[in-house]
């Protein structure tokens, strides 16, 4: 474990692009690590975990003890508060049978640093359990970060899975995200990415949902802004492979300037006479009557397009 | 009287098409103003040029005058700020705005702002204040809250595009109230409707039709004008019934 003065100086740098002040003024954190250094580790109650530093990052495995239900998120921050050429990190979530928890996540990349950073992570959520990872990616306007992550979780039955990734501030560098789910019988998945892009940042995001289990229901949301030469695809599939299963692809993605390009996906697979896979994909500027409706309020053309896509991205 | 608004000799023509045809019109201020009109008669087109949305910052020719200042040109924002707002016939949905962020928003210059009053005076109450303001709204709703944004600005002139539509019979008369307390609290208003029951509540009315104004008087008369000539009339040129 770290020091006092070095958790000051990862607070600083933190705080400075974005994070929360009190998360570090109430010692909020579950799990903080910078680079490969835990720097904090403190338990919750009803979750066990093991934590190991690697020479380019960690390897977590967490396991949500069945029944267990927590007021407060487990909050985790993995960041890098000086530049380093690469960071890994390898993670296994099981939330046991009937457990109710939520992790707030935050990745945090330094202003000014480049790294690449390289994420796994294994979910498995148990009969009846529910589970909300809430990933806030805060980077620096000068960082850059070439992010790949890849998720890959099963939900159990009548289990709930909710992953969100919101990255809403400062520059998202180059980012894939892959996010996959298998569903099994009543259980839910729910991938939702938020994302801006500025300069020649380039976004790629990928939700792949299996609905295996009879009755299972999958919802893939995208929200990306893509501005100035930023290049940005969404590919949405999800699989209707059992009787009654529902799902539904809804991308928007709003671009601001002439050199963007973007690119939805939507892919709709039904192997079941009884199931039901929808999508709805916009691209497009801001829409003009939401626009308007500001200005006539009082707002600037800019004022108003900024609260339209904070609001989108919130 | 005062005029507040004067629209004067507006002429504008869209694909070739004549939509106003030398509209004069003045709104005096502190007063409700309806324009009447059937389908097709221009009073939406009118109401886009005074707040100049859908690209209408001015019209081919003619003016149209907002406290002594000619408003031909300028944009939105810039009319906003003047005292000018509308309230649109369907208006926007927005995605991860409260309506108390909306309220609020609108309401950023008007330091007596009192948000849960300007949802009662529509006929919600507080418990809207965390709602979005999405398709989780009813029309009616959303109606309601865009109305309540109006009164939040507390603007010099207040444009309301057929406030009534999508609101249910029974709910008229908190419209009709919430237009009347709009003016009793110092914002003049501009209504368009093609309903004279809702234009009764008006000081004066004036009539449009095929983009010209017919009469501008008592709202009863006029109401009476529209019920007898532009409904025969329209029936005579069903080509009158269409899109503004």
């Amino acid at each position: 474990m770290a020091t006092k003065n070095v958790l000051d100086t990862v607070a600083k740098k933190f705080v400075q692009i974005g994070l929360p002040e009190d998360l570090f003024k109430k010692n909020r954190f579950n799990l903080l690590v910078d680079r490969n250094k835990v720097i904090v580790r403190y338990p919750a109650p009803g979750v066990r975990s093991e934590v190991v530093e690697t020479p380019t990052g960690v390897k977590t495995k967490v396991y949500v003890e069945p029944g267990t239900k927590l007021e407060e998120p487990v909050t985790l921050c993995f960041g890098a508060a000086e530049t380093t050429e690469v960071q890994t990190t390898e993670g296994e979530i099981v939330v046991g049978e009937g457990a109710d928890v939520k992790f707030q996540v935050y990745g945090a990349m330094a202003e000014g640093i480049k790294l690449k950073h390289k994420n796994k992570l294994k979910v498995r959520v148990e009969k009846n359990a529910r589970f909300e990872f809430l990933d806030l990616h805060y980077n620096g306007e000068e960082t850059f970060v070439e992010l790949e992550t890849e998720t890959d979780a099963y939900v159990g039955e009548n289990a709930y899975f909710r992953s969100v990734f919101k990255q809403t501030r400062g520059r998202a560098g180059k980012v894939r995200i892959v996010l996959k789910a298998t569903v099994d019988k009543k259980g839910v998945a729910v991938f939702e990415t938020k994302m801006i892009g500025k300069r020649d940042d380039e976004i790629y995001v990928e939700d792949v949902i299996h609905l295996n289990g009879e009755e299972s229901r999958g919802i893939s949301k995208s929200r990306i802004i893509a501005v100035d030469e930023t290049k940005a695809t969404f590919v949405g599939e999800t699989y209707g492979n059992a009787p009654k299963c529902r799902g539904h692809i809804d991308c928007s993605e709003v671009i601001r300037g002439k050199d963007v390009t973007v690119k939805a996906v939507p892919v709709v697979v039904v192997n079941d006479e009884t199931a039901k896979v929808t999508h709805e994909a916009a691209i497009g500027s801001i829409d003009k009557k939401q626009l308007e409706t500001l200005m006539a309020r009082g707002l600037t053309e800019d004022e108003a397009v900024d609260v339209i896509v904070q609001g989108m991205l919130r | 009287m005062t005029p507040l608004l004067t629209i004067n000799n507006v002429k504008l023509t869209i694909d070739g098409r004549p939509i106003l045809r030398g509209v004069n019109l003045i709104v005096n201020e502190g007063e409700i103003h309806a324009v009447l009109g059937p389908n097709g008669a221009g009073k939406s087109t009118l109401a886009s040029l005074i707040m100049g949305i859908n690209d209408l910052r001015a019209p081919d020719s003619g003016e149209i005058i907002f406290r002594d200042k000619l408003v031909n040109g300028l944009e939105i924002t810039e009319r906003a700020k003047l005292g000018i707002t509308l309230a649109w016939q369907e208006p926007a949905r927005f995605e991860g705005i409260t309506v108390e962020e909306y309220l609020k928003l609108s309401g950023r210059n008007n330091p007596e702002l009192d948000v849960v009053e300007c949802l009662n005076l529509v006929g919600l109450d507080c418990s809207y204040l965390n709602r979005f303001v999405d398709d989780t709204l009813s029309g009616g709703e959303r109606k309601r809250v865009e109305l309540a944004s109006v009164l939040a600005m507390r603007p010099k002139l207040a444009v309301l595009d057929e406030p009534d539509s999508g609101i249910d019979f029974a709910s008229m008369e908190d419209i009709a109230n919430m237009i009347k307390t709009m003016r009793d609290r110092g914002t003049t208003v501009l209504m368009i409707t093609h309903r004279e029951e809702i234009a009764e509540i008006a000081d004066r009315a004036t009539l449009m039709c095929d983009g010209k104004v017919v009469q501008t008087g008592n709202p009863k008369e006029v109401g009476q004008k529209f019920k007898t000539m532009c409904v025969k009339c329209e029936v005579r040129n069903p080509e009158l019934v269409g899109g503004e």
